[in-house]
């Protein structure tokens, strides 16, 4: 019993799919944002486990500061969104993207 | 110009008890993701988010540099979480509405079913190139000061914008809404009703 790269990547990939269900499936603007930084998680585990295990060992901590710039981007990412739905629900007293909606 | 490396190839972690706890952190990592997106509840979404974020930084203090799970923990998910508080607050509160299970609930399912099911035949299929590992290198620090630090100065802007824009979002005035709906923008000093004059209008139909 080991834990590779194939493993990590696997769980990299769950966490990608739970992301894209809140994009598709939540009408919530806070859910879908909460989805898009899963998905951002996703993809700094992906390259911290290929610094580590895999190719990037070469030079394994720019895989790390790959993925601390992905997070950093992500949190900008959810302070621009979570401003966007508090106009959103101001407008419409609904956090729900489609409240605009006849 | 090929470079000549001289090491060990990187070895999957064997140690019984790091395995153990790697596999525990990604099984409730996933489970905690999948609860915060199910959960009705908005407040408990958002704990189970903070608790998806906790558990990355304890899978990057087992298999990355001591920096990367300190910053995963301390300030990504500190802000994340209390944006998210944040927001929940100045909207709809604490305990936020139901909603309803819908059609939409079932493309998801078959969406992210679809994704994940592509990507785990990737992995599954794909022989990832090792290469054989040379020293240990400059350290995290460094390379983050040295190697990347246009990088890091783009991104000091880029978050400093974001702090910054997002703050003047939500102290901008609103706007009308296009179906009359009303408005939430705070009440001329003094108190009392905003008289008709100062009152947002919408547009004229």
């Amino acid at each position: 019993m080991n834990a590779g790269l194939n493993l990590v990547l696997a769980a990299s990939a769950a966490l990608f799919a739970v992301g894209a269900f809140a994009l598709v499936a939540r009408r919530s603007a806070v859910l879908m944002l909460i989805g898009t930084q899963f998905m951002f998680m996703a993809g700094c585990i992906a390259f911290v486990a290929f610094a580590r295990f895999g190719l990037g060992a070469v030079n394994a901590t720019s895989g790390a500061a790959v993925a601390i710039f992905a997070g950093a981007t992500a949190v900008a990412e959810l302070a621009v969104g979570l401003a966007l739905a508090a106009l959103i629900f101001r407008q419409h007293r609904s956090l729900a993207v489609d409240a605009d909606r006849g | 110009m090929p470079v000549l490396l001289i090491g060990a190839l990187p070895q999957p972690i064997t140690s019984a008890p790091l395995v153990i706890l790697i596999y525990a952190v990604l099984v409730l990592m996933v489970a905690s993701a999948l609860a915060s997106v199910l959960l009705r509840n908005m407040l408990y979404a958002i704990g189970a988010f903070a608790a998806t974020m906790v558990l990355v930084a304890l899978l990057y203090l087992t298999i990355a540099p001591f920096l990367l799970f300190a910053v995963q923990l301390l300030v990504f998910t500190t802000v994340s979480a209390a944006l998210l508080v944040g927001l929940l607050r100045q909207t709809a509160g604490l305990d936020t509405t139901q909603e309803p299970f819908s059609r939409e609930w079932i493309i998801g399912a078959a969406v992210a079913a679809a994704l994940l099911a592509l990507l785990v035949l990737v992995v599954a299929t794909t022989s990832w190139p090792i290469r054989l590992t040379a020293n240990a290198g400059p350290g995290f620090g460094a390379t983050l000061t040295n190697s990347y630090i246009v990088g890091l100065a783009v991104l000091v802007v880029i978050v400093a914008s974001a702090a910054l824009g997002s703050g003047l979002l939500l102290a901008a005035p609103t706007l009308p809404s296009p179906r009359g709906g009303r408005s939430t923008s705070p009440s001329p000093r003094g108190g009392g009703s905003a008289s008709p004059s100062t009152r947002p209008r919408g547009p004229r139909r």
